[in-house]
């Protein structure tokens, strides 16, 4: 085993190691996310005049613009670690094992970013925060956002990792080294004797099982908080819970597919992430991607089919008119994926390339499709007679997007750097104790 | 207890904006927020063509879908039945303006001070103050620093902050003084009622008796009270002949 | 005594939840004046009762056993 330059041995999993490949990875992302920064200071001393979202209506806009469909595709993206590790669990699919701690580090940090993502797109962030714990009111859609999603989702899902972490976190505290006080603090006395173990056994099963009924809820949240409004075509409807579980899926999924390619080639951990963990993920976001493809089929023939005078207005918007690039990219984004991975699965031959090609694809046709529910029913969706209004983000907007990726990655990257993210393994320690 | 209403009589609007002036002035609002905006539609196509208008004041539902989804209790419905929004709890998430399906809200998307009418105007020059006597905008209504209702929140005019909601307050500030909106005040034809539609002597519960009132959007549920005589719904066929030109 | 513990706290988180909701949602409210929540911080209570209903698995996993102390 490798050991560092000051003769101690090196941490599994390049921990603590910062390479100059690393190095680069951090700075780039602390740049993007200073440009983020810059950007929310524009948009917090000029105010929201400096996005490019404008009032409904007289002033022909849409006020809801990029801001809040990345909120929602972040909070999709969420779905993952949750629905991986209740896989494991519930089902006993033991290969997925080795990406069950990289599936919850990817909810915590996209619900992390979803949060950010609220607060920049209100006007008051502060008064945002501050008003929502005293004023918060469950009539409201967003009261589920608030309290269901940031407050529960997040904090259980910040507690299954840290249960589920202590196990390796005891193992690295033996080694010394500047991280040792923080893998001392996680391990909190965890000793690895049969009784904890079988303690943790039972508390992430019932984490498990209570966190899944809390997933579907928090998904479901924000499909109402558009399905439920009448006064906007094209969002009022039954199918929009639903089909928000859905994507969000298909998005978690495919994120956690890019996510484990990388680490698998990071650190080269071809023989502990296995083909068969690819296939069944990828199996997984095929059937997801069905369920999902139907949806959006559904919806598409009871737009054509029965179609009022403001629908029709919309639809064509969609298929044909303004949106019709986005509209049919992401359509493409999510069939080419699904043809990809139907045609792997029947050849039973997978190939990390494509699984990984296909993530991409359908998480841009998530953002796609997110942006596509948002916008158009407010530039082209209004009941009274105003004319037809248009949207599109300004450079404020995408800034912050962007430092909210780089955020994201650089959080991740933090990780990676100071904890396992692969559950340690019987030689690895081995090299601690030596 | 009262209960406002409105009435808005279609054969008599002769569109002539003033009560959007009205508005203007005694809520000072800024420049691209219309509280009081009065479509003028074109129909058919030229020579058989037909203009109608049709004022959109807030329609102060009874089953408001602001209310309902404001998530802070910012936007709230009154006894009265008039509909407000705090600015001083306002988060400025803007769900209002989407559950609204009238397009009545307005964002403060910068401070208001640097969205007022005649920004580049030097009010200092004497030919100026000949004609303002000395005042500087932005001029600000001081009734709307009072507190109103039963409540006791700062509600009228808006509150005019970045970052927070505003629309049609009925002019709470001059309804609870015994005055009328100021719309229905200015409005040269009489074209704008107001008035407590719970007692049946005052002039609009006649009116409301007299004639067919309609809803706008009825469809959607949201109870408005505002209501509307003659004329006959608005059709997306209609076309606006200008749209508002506002410097957000 | 460690599932005692747990269960009280998963008990009392979801009283907190149900308190919460229903102080903060004024269901039943014969006034539709204020949309205030009828027990102030009422929302906090809700999340507090979320988090307390989760903290219980930190809490049966770490309290130390009895013999030790």
């Amino acid at each position: 085993m490798a050991t560092t330059a000051r003769g101690r041995p090196a941490l599994p999993q390049g921990i603590g190691r910062v390479t100059p490949g690393w190095w680069a990875f951090f700075a780039a992302t602390l740049i993007v996310l200073a440009f983020g920064i810059v950007a929310i200071i524009r948009e917090l001393t000029a105010g929201m005049v400096a996005t490019g979202m404008r009032d409904v209506g007289t002033a022909g806009g849409a006020t809801w613009g990029l801001y809040i469909s990345m909120v929602v595709y972040f909070i999709g993206v969420s779905f993952a670690g949750i629905t991986v590790a209740a896989l494991i669990r519930i089902f006993d699919i033991e290969r997925l094992r080795p990406i069950a701690r990289m599936a919850e580090l990817l909810t915590i940090v996209s619900l992390i970013l979803g949060a950010f993502a609220i607060l920049v797109d209100l006007g008051q962030p502060l008064r945002g925060i501050t008003n929502l714990f005293g004023f918060a009111r469950p009539q409201s859609p967003f009261f589920g956002t608030f309290s269901l999603v940031i407050a529960g989702y997040l904090f259980a899902s910040i507690v299954y990792l840290y249960l589920g972490g202590r196990r390796d976190a005891a193992l690295m505290a033996k080694h010394p080294g500047r991280l040792q006080r923080f893998h001392r603090w996680w391990a909190a006395g965890y000793k690895d004797t049969e009784a904890e173990r079988r303690r943790h056994y039972q508390t992430s099963f019932w984490l498990a099982l209570g966190i899944i009924p809390l997933l579907i809820v928090a998904h479901s949240t924000l499909g109402f908080v558009f399905g439920l409004q009448v006064g906007r075509p094209g969002w009022y409807g039954t199918l929009q819970a639903p089909a928000f579980v859905a994507l969000a899926g298909v998005s978690g999924v495919g994120h956690i597919i890019v996510l484990a390619a990388i680490i698998r080639r990071l650190l080269g951990a071809q023989r502990r992430i296995t083909m068969e963990a690819f296939s069944w993920l990828g199996r997984f976001l095929m059937v997801l991607l069905a369920v999902y493809l139907y949806f959006m089929v559904v919806e598409l023939l009871t737009l054509l089919y029965a179609t009022p005078e403001v629908e029709k207005r919309l639809s064509d918007a969609l298929l044909t008119g303004t949106y019709a690039p986005i509209y049919w990219g992401s359509v493409a984004a999510l069939v080419l994926p699904m043809i990809a991975l139907m045609w792997q699965a029947l050849a039973r031959r997978w190939n990390v390339g494509i699984l990984v090609a296909s993530g991409v694809l359908v998480n841009l046709a998530a953002i796609g499709k997110r942006y596509l529910v948002v916008v158009p029913s407010q530039t082209h969706g209004t009941l009274l007679p105003y004319e037809v209004g248009s949207y599109s983000p300004s450079w404020v907007e995408y800034g912050v997007v962007l430092g909210l990726f780089a955020l994201g990655a650089l959080l991740v990257g933090l990780f990676i750097k100071s904890f396992p993210v692969l559950p340690l393994e019987a030689e690895e320690e081995v090299s601690v104790d030596a | 207890m009262a209960k406002y209403g409105m009435v808005v009589d279609l054969e008599r609007c002769q569109g002539c904006r003033a009560c959007m002036e009205a508005c203007k002035v005694e809520n000072n609002t800024t420049e691209s927020m219309f509280w009081m905006y009065v479509f003028r539609f074109e129909e058919g196509t030229y020579p058989d063509t037909k203009m109608s208008f049709l004022p959109r004041p807030c329609q102060h539902c009874d089953n408001a879908p602001c209310v309902k989804v404001c998530p802070v209790g910012a936007r709230y419905k009154r006894e009265d039945g008039i509909v407000l929004t705090d600015p001083d709890r306002c988060i400025g998430c803007r769900y209002c303006s989407l559950a609204c399906p009238y397009g009545v809200n307005y964002f403060n998307y910068q401070k208001p001070q640097d969205a007022y009418y005649a920004l580049g105007i030097d009010w200092e020059d004497p030919d100026v103050t000949s004609v303002t006597g000395g005042v500087v905008p932005p001029y600000k209504n001081p009734d709307h620093d009072l507190l109103y209702g039963e409540e006791q929140r700062r509600t009228a005019g808006g509150g005019h902050a970045k970052g927070v909601m505003e629309k049609c307050t009925f002019c709470v500030h001059r309804v609870e003084n015994g005055m009328l909106p100021a719309c229905v005040e200015t409005c040269p034809t009489n074209a704008l009622v107001f008035g407590d539609v719970s007692d049946p002597d005052t002039p609009i519960s006649r009116y409301v008796r007299a004639r067919e009132p309609w809803h706008l959007l009825e469809e959607t549920g949201t109870e408005p009270s505002v209501m509307y005589v003659g004329g006959k719904p608005p059709t997306l066929a209609l076309t606006e002949i200008e749209r508002p030109k506002a410097r957000v | 005594m460690r599932r005692g513990v747990t269960a009280t706290m998963v008990v009392a988180g979801i009283l907190l939840m149900i308190i919460g909701y229903f102080g903060a949602a004024p269901w039943g409210a014969d006034t539709v004046a204020n949309s205030d929540p009828r027990i102030t911080l009422a929302p906090t209570l809700f999340v507090l009762g979320v988090i307390v209903v989760f903290s219980a698995a930190i809490v049966y996993e770490l309290l130390p056993d009895r013999e030790r102390r």
